[in-house]
């Protein structure tokens, strides 16, 4: 049947185009700007989805993404809100979570069958006994809760994120939020910005006319006005997701999210309908009035041919003139409250010789005999203080449809989010803000303004405040009347039934009943309830439940409805996609200023810390054990070459440096030499080991650190830090990313670095020792360093000349096979030397004498950060230490790895930290922390190896090598 | 269907009775009173009542009871800790929790699915496998799985992470589960009252009353109690606590956020957690995915949201999980998790006779609820720290003897 | 996201810095006893209240002190450690 009315002054739709989509396999046209629900109600479709738990029939409640009754999938997305999103040409749709189609969903019996036993919170009561059985009740539960299926093939949309700055936001287009936004613009240097969720401006101005022609002029007067006004930005289809700290707002929109960082907040959001409960107001063709003015004026569409409107308000007759309008045959209006409302309203709806029932209500509405659609409503007198229908006296309407019009709730989540104090207004029966934070100001319904000339002066308020707040003391002031009129929310819109399934949140399914069933569990506080209950847990977040749930407790505890308080309000303030959130997502790597050298040359790059670094170099047909024993052993017999670039490198310098380095690292520093250089340890304030480096004293006032890779950061911030507590005349620089680090090592390296220059600075200098110098043409700092190998040059680079060095030093190692090598390789010479590396060889917790790093520990200094708890440590027994260690010649069985347990008694007393087998020595080597009384050298103790196995080691001296004759 | 529910289909009434008495006004005197009625006070109440004959034992809430971390982690429970002491004091909250359903004849929606810890690096790798080897030192399933494994446990996701962090491997832990959190909360609360303890919510302590270093009473907003001995399980709020009876604790308070996204039908069956990425998600049985992140970055004691963690988390999420793009959030929220030095929880006797601290939890604190609640009413009991909490006691600190839990040093959750 | 003011660079997003922990004055190491030290080193001033606290700007490597409180998150005021020697030596 088609529902469609004449074209409507303001509405959405283009009729020019028409658009052609399917849904649950029917074929259907609409109109370009039609929802997906707009469009199905103009085709007369009304059954749009099935409900969470009871797999109930459902069709339009608020038109306006404050339920989700109608959820779909296109097969490529899911939850599509077919309220509010707008169908496309050739759209293929479906209900979600029904089996066997939205019409005849098998689920239904779910609701029919089962719904008695379904008692609120049933899943806590049942399903545990006897324990085996609760996985396959489980699986029951889970696959009959979800909503949408995933699609798994669903392609990575990764949103753009921009950055904007306001000194005014406004969130909310209706009368309100453009009045505070042309107040504001009065001041022209203040940039303005509106957002709202709907496709188009206005608010309720655009829908909620009560036949008249009025509310649209207004409005087109509005935003004429703001359209011309050079300092306001206005922008529609864009929600405002949350407020956080400091006045940001993620604006969430389509083509991704701004986040809008501004001086000041007018939020001017309205309120959200609240569904009356009773008896089958979940049916198909009963609505919101709002909905049904929505579908009115936005879209065209008549949204029953008879129906009845039942109110607690006034707004009630507004929607009765607007079906009228709209061509519903209007069959009576149904008014819970005594009292009729004597006003123009009524006499208006007296000249269309429409019946109204005062102090009745719908008692509940009837079905269709395929329970598909209302089909009548019965109504009976209704007693507002006892909240008692006299069921007796009944009678029915035949109707098609049923507009509701009960009351009111602050959209105020974001007011909520930032801190507002609430009070309860009972002139108008609503929560509304009695303090705001600093800069955040609330106008119109939200603020609980109702009346059209008081929105507009309250928007205009909120404005001049928020201008005073920005400094503006110029700004007018301006008074808003209070409410006079009735109420525009009724106290208790809550029809008893004794058959129930008079709901109050469509989302999960939640009844009256559940309530009064929870609060007999002692489930009577509000946060309690919802958690048991679930109401406004769903994905609509309670935008169309919570403030029942409220009335329905304070009723239940007998206590007003400001003692009950409302549930926390937390983002968003609508589910906002994963991908929108999480942007496009930049993973910045570090990398050598040679970097595409080593992948030339077939590196395998390994992350380390922020760096990207070569893990070893790939040779077609050799194993990765194979190439780091080859590479590890061209620097045992000839020279080798790796990349140092990632290390941290800073400079200390200026009169006091000395005495920074000896206060900040463990070591003396006072006596080192120009031209020496130092094995650096730092242990943070409770002796724990942070980092070690090397220390290069270049000139008398000038060092030269690098730390480790992954640390550096960090170490430099530390060393930023304790400068400034200790007052020193010294200067830190940072210059990692400056230089780059060439190791050249082996017994031949010293003739491949010498072949560069002529400077006898290189072929002199000998271990321990740092020496500037000019490597073709390039100023180089050479250090010769022993951490890989007996014989090793360091040689520091400007980042930018790295690649020449690199070259010719390639070029002149040829004649030695020189071969490039990378962080494996080097992970197991240093092993080989017998050294630890922080971070493998250590944990969170390591101390230095769990080292046994004594002689690093300088003790007899002053003071240098941790020494006070290395005294306090050092009286303790240790409970571990960490020792070189060898397996038996030949050993052959199952191979311990690192991280495989000490095992001495059946107890752990320690693990292996490194371990690898070496062409070197001929043997498997490592490092294990072992029982403090297992140090000297031919201890003996036991590793436990995967497969269980023991496997026995001895422990060494280092290096490896060097004592291979004691083994 | 379960008996149980026919009950409700064919019964007239609607007779069940409330799980526990909303005690207004607190008597003058009792044996214990816990402060905090969250998992772990409700707990240590049940244990006193049921273990120790102790019923004369008074729970404090601020608020609601379950309406702290109780009701805000993430719900997951699992024992592969680190230290020889953290796993057997895990494992035995697992064992627990196995059984509690029954116990407390409440349904907690205890469900074992497997428990996930991503190593996207060689280092992350050895700290799996140094779990691993510990854990099954002590009798815990947990090993250490290749891509194959994860592939097949979860196949919709992407172990390149597309192509910016790629998965090594995993720490599996068979017996890794997840739990309905208010349900622990409750069938706690219930049992306890059963017992005969009350439960007063909304009741504030203001301060507790030492004299000569021992415990005499507390001023509570609803007047003072006069006992001998407090339990402060107030998880996000110990210094406040500690403050009114002026003892010393390493703790600081760190915000932990965590989100839903809206309800999908069930596909992911494990618990993942990726301490690179600052990521933890699963699958509730209402289908939300129920997601997590690291601590927040700096001390504050509220629970404000941060847009920061949402971006954070769901940036990550679609790089493990790139077909989710246009799933929703629904909701983000965050608790107060007290942060210790050496991430490892403080508990037992203090300097202060009669005051035991329960605290201390960082981000471990659900997993830990039944065991926290047997062990310290134990420990109240007795008067002398339960064996199993030995370990955590809070002079470690001045004794220097941390707890080796930090040396994972990546987060997990 | 906060903001935060550094007393250099001006005020810019927290992402940008680094929280540095509250600031505590060292005791004499030379004449504290174990325990004194070992409570410098691990206890915390924690509960909640308006805290001087270490912040680094991690771009322009700034490490300065922030007054906060930590139970609402409002900074009160922003300076380079000078200024808090200043203060200490003012007392």
């Amino acid at each position: 049947m088609n529902m469609r009315i004449n074209k409507q002054t303001g509405e959405w739709l283009e009729r020019e185009k028409q658009i052609n989509f399917t849904y649950e396999g029917k074929k259907f046209t609409a109109y370009e700007g039609d929802t997906i629900t707009s469009a199905l109600w103009a085709s007369g479709e009304k059954v749009l989805g099935r409900s969470f738990k009871y797999h109930r029939p459902r069709g339009v409640l608020s038109l306006a993404n404050h339920d989700i009754n109608v959820m779909l999938t296109d097969g490529v997305d899911t939850n599509i809100r077919g309220d509010v999103i707008t169908v496309k040409e050739g759209m293929s749709l479906t209900a979600v979570n029904t089996l066997g189609g939205v019409k005849k969903d098998n689920l239904r019996y779910i609701g029919k069958l089962l719904s008695p036993f379904l008692v609120v919170g049933f899943y806590y009561k049942a399903f545990f006994r006897p324990r085996f059985m609760f996985p396959f009740w489980e699986n029951i539960i889970r696959h009959g809760a979800g909503l949408g299926k995933v699609n798994f093939n669903y392609p990575r949309i990764p949103k753009p994120k921009l950055n904007e700055h306001y000194d005014v936001l406004v969130v909310g287009a209706g009368p309100s939020g453009l009045a505070a936004a042309l107040a504001a613009s009065l001041d022209k240097q203040l940039k303005i910005l509106i957002v709202d969720e709907n496709k188009q401006a206005g608010g309720s101005l655009g829908y909620d006319r009560a036949g008249s022609v009025t509310p649209q002029s207004q409005l087109e007067e509005l935003l004429s006005e703001v359209n011309i006004t050079p300092n306001i930005t206005l922008r529609t289809d864009a929600y405002a997701g949350a407020y956080y700290t400091d006045h940001l707002i993620p604006i969430i929109e389509f083509s991704g999210i701004t986040k809008v960082r501004t001086k000041t907040l007018i939020i001017a959001t309205g309120v959200f309908e609240q569904p009356p409960v009773f008896r089958n107001n979940d049916l198909p063709g009963v609505m919101n009035g709002s909905a049904a003015q929505r579908m009115i004026y936005r879209y065209g569409i008549k949204p029953f041919n008879d129906g009845v409107v039942f109110t607690a308000n006034d707004y009630g007759y507004r929607v009765a003139l607007d079906l009228i309008h709209a061509g519903t045959n209007v069959k009576a209006v149904v008014d819970l409250r005594k009292t009729p409302v004597s006003s123009i309203l009524t006499r208006e709806l007296a000249n269309h010789d429409i019946r109204i029932y005062s102090g009745h209500c719908v008692y509940e509405a009837l079905a269709t005999s395929d329970d598909m659609a209302v089909k009548g409503v019965v109504i009976c007198p209704f007693d507002e203080e006892t909240n008692q229908a006299d069921s007796e006296q009944s009678f029915t309407i035949e109707c098609d449809g049923v507009a509701m019009s009960a009351g009111w709730a602050s959209a105020a989540a974001l007011l909520y989010q930032s801190g507002m104090k609430v009070k309860y207004d009972y002139t108008i029966e609503q929560f509304i803000p009695d303090s705001l934070p600093n800069g955040i100001f609330a106008a119109g319904k939200v603020n609980g303004v109702y009346d059209f000339d008081q929105r507009i002066a309250d928007g205009a308020r909120a404005a001049a405040e928020a201008m005073r707040y920005m400094g503006m003391d110029n700004a007018p002031v301006i008074t808003v009347q209070a409410h006079s009129n009735v109420s525009p929310s009724h106290s208790f819109p809550v029809v008893p039934h004794p058959k129930g399934k008079n709901f109050v949140d469509f989302d999960e399914d939640i009844q009256a009943k559940d309530f009064i069933n929870a609060a007999k569990e002692g489930f009577d506080n509000i946060e309690l309830m919802k958690r048991f209950t679930t109401v406004g847990m769903g994905p609509s977040q309670g935008k169309h439940s919570n403030m029942n749930a409220i009335r329905i407790l304070a009723r239940i505890r007998e206590l007003p409805v400001e003692k009950i308080g409302s549930t926390t309000s937390r983002p968003f303030f609508h589910p906002t996609p994963i991908g929108h959130l999480g942007g496009r997502n930049f993973h910045p790597v570090r990398q050598s200023s040679i970097q595409s050298w080593h992948a030339d040359a077939g590196a395998v790059f390994v992350d380390v810390g922020a760096w990207s670094r070569p893990a070893y170099y790939q040779k077609p047909g050799v194993d990765l054990a194979e190439i780091i024993q080859q590479e590890s052993m061209a620097v045992h017999n000839a020279v080798g070459i790796i990349d140092g670039s990632s290390l941290g490198k800073i400079e200390v310098c200026g009169p006091d440096a000395a005495q920074f380095l000896e206060k900040f690292f463990t070591g003396k520093f006072a006596d080192q030499k120009v031209g020496e250089i130092r094995y650096a340890l730092s242990i943070d304030e409770s002796a724990v080991v942070a980092d070690d480096g090397i220390v290069s004293r270049v000139k008398d006032e000038l060092f030269y650190i690098t730390i480790g890779t992954s640390n550096a950061a960090m170490v430099y911030r530390e060393m930023q830090r304790w400068l400034q507590m200790w007052q020193l005349d010294v200067g830190l620089i940072n210059v990692t990313g400056s230089y780059g680090i060439i190791n050249v090592v082996g017994p031949k390296a010293v003739h491949v670095v010498s072949s560069l220059t002529q400077d006898p600075l290189v072929s002199k200098l000998t271990a321990g020792k740092v020496g500037e110098t000019i490597i073709s043409e390039v100023p180089v700092r050479i250090m010769c360093v022993t951490f890989v190998s007996n014989i090793g040059y360091e040689i520091h680079v400007p980042a930018d000349s790295m690649l020449a060095v690199w070259e010719k030093l390639i070029k002149a190692g040829t004649a030695y096979d020189i071969r490039p090598f990378g962080t494996d390789t080097q992970r197991l010479l240093r092993l080989e030397m017998g050294h630890y590396l922080p971070a493998y060889d250590t944990d969170g917790l390591t101390i230095p004498y769990e080292l046994g790093c004594e002689s690093e520990l300088a003790m007899d200094k002053p003071f240098f950060v941790g020494q006070r708890s290395l005294k306090i440590l050092a009286k303790k027994t240790l409970k571990k230490r960490l020792v070189p260690f060898v397996l038996a010649d030949n050993f052959s069985g199952q191979m311990p790895e690192d991280c495989n347990l000490v095992i001495e008694n059946g107890e752990i007393k320690g693990r292996v930290t490194s371990i690898s087998y070496s062409s070197k020595v001929d043997r498997v080597i490592g490092f294990a922390y072992v029982d403090p009384n297992k140090v000297e050298a031919g201890s003996q103790f036991e590793i436990r190896t995967d497969n269980g196995s023991m496997v026995k080691a001895t422990v060494v001296n280092t290096p490896f090598f060097n004592s291979k004759k004691e083994f | 269907m379960p008996y149980k529910l026919l009950k409700f289909g064919f019964g007239r009434e609607f007779n069940e009775s409330r799980y526990f008495e909303d005690v207004q006004t607190p008597k003058k005197t009792y044996d214990v009173v816990i402060i905090g009625g969250g998992g772990h006070g409700l707990a240590a109440a049940y244990y006193l009542a049921k273990e120790h004959g102790i019923t004369n034992v008074a729970v404090l809430e601020r608020g609601y009871i379950g309406g702290g971390n109780t009701g805000r982690n993430t719900t997951i429970v699992r024992s592969n800790y680190l230290t020889p002491e953290g796993v057997k004091f895990y494992d035995a909250s697992v064992k627990l929790f196995e059984g509690l359903s029954e116990e407390l004849d409440l349904n907690m929606f205890y469900s074992t699915r497997g428990h996930f810890t991503l190593a996207h690096t060689d280092s992350s790798m050895r700290t799996m496998r140094w779990r691993a080897e510990v854990n099954k030192h002590v009798g815990v399933d947990s090993r250490v799985v290749g891509r194959d494994e994860i592939a097949k446990a979860c196949p919709q996701m992407d172990l390149d992470c597309s192509g910016h962090a790629a998965i090594k491997g995993a720490l599996y832990h068979n017996p890794g589960s997840v739990a309905r959190h208010d349900a622990v909360a409750w069938g706690y609360a219930r049992g306890a009252a059963n017992l005969g303890v009350d439960i007063i919510q909304m009741t504030e302590v203001q301060d507790i009353d030492v004299r000569n270093g021992k415990v005499h009473g507390v001023q509570t907003s609803k007047g003072y109690i006069s006992t001998g001995k407090v339990l402060s399980a107030v998880a996000g709020f110990t210094p406040r606590i500690t403050k009114m009876v002026d003892i010393k604790t390493p703790i600081t308070i760190h915000p932990l956020q965590a989100c839903v996204t809206e309800p999908m039908k069930p596909w992911l069956d494990t618990i993942i957690v990726s301490g690179s990425l600052h990521v933890y998600v699963s699958q509730s049985s209402r289908g939300e995915l129920v997601m997590g992140s690291s601590l927040d970055p700096y001390e504050l004691h509220s629970t404000r949201s941060s847009f920061d963690f949402v971006e954070g988390l769901t940036s990550h999420i679609v790089d493990m999980f790139p077909f989710l793009s246009n799933v929703k959030v629904v909701r983000q929220w965050a608790g107060m998790a007290d942060l210790t030095p050496d991430f490892a929880p403080i508990m037992g006797k203090t300097e202060i006779e009669g005051f035991y601290l329960d605290a201390g939890w960082g981000t471990w604190g659900f997993k830990a609820t039944p065991i926290s609640g047997k062990t310290m009413a134990a420990t109240i009991a007795n008067d002398k720290a339960h064996d199993l909490i030995h370990s955590f006691r809070l002079s470690r600190f001045e004794d220097y003897e941390l707890t080796g839990e930090k040396g994972a040093a990546s987060v997990g959750h | 996201m906060k903001l935060l003011k550094c007393p250099i660079n001006g005020t810019r997003p927290i992402s940008e810095f680094v929280y540095g922990g509250t600031y505590r004055d060292m005791p004499d190491h030379e004449i504290v006893t174990d325990s004194e030290w070992a409570s410098y080193v691990h206890y915390r001033d924690n509960a909640p209240g308006l805290k001087k606290e270490w912040w680094y700007h991690g771009p322009s490597g700034t490490w300065f002190i922030a007054e906060r409180n930590t139970l609402t998150d409002e900074v009160k005021d922003t300076y380079l450690f000078n200024k808090l020697v200043e203060q200490e030596s003012v007392k």
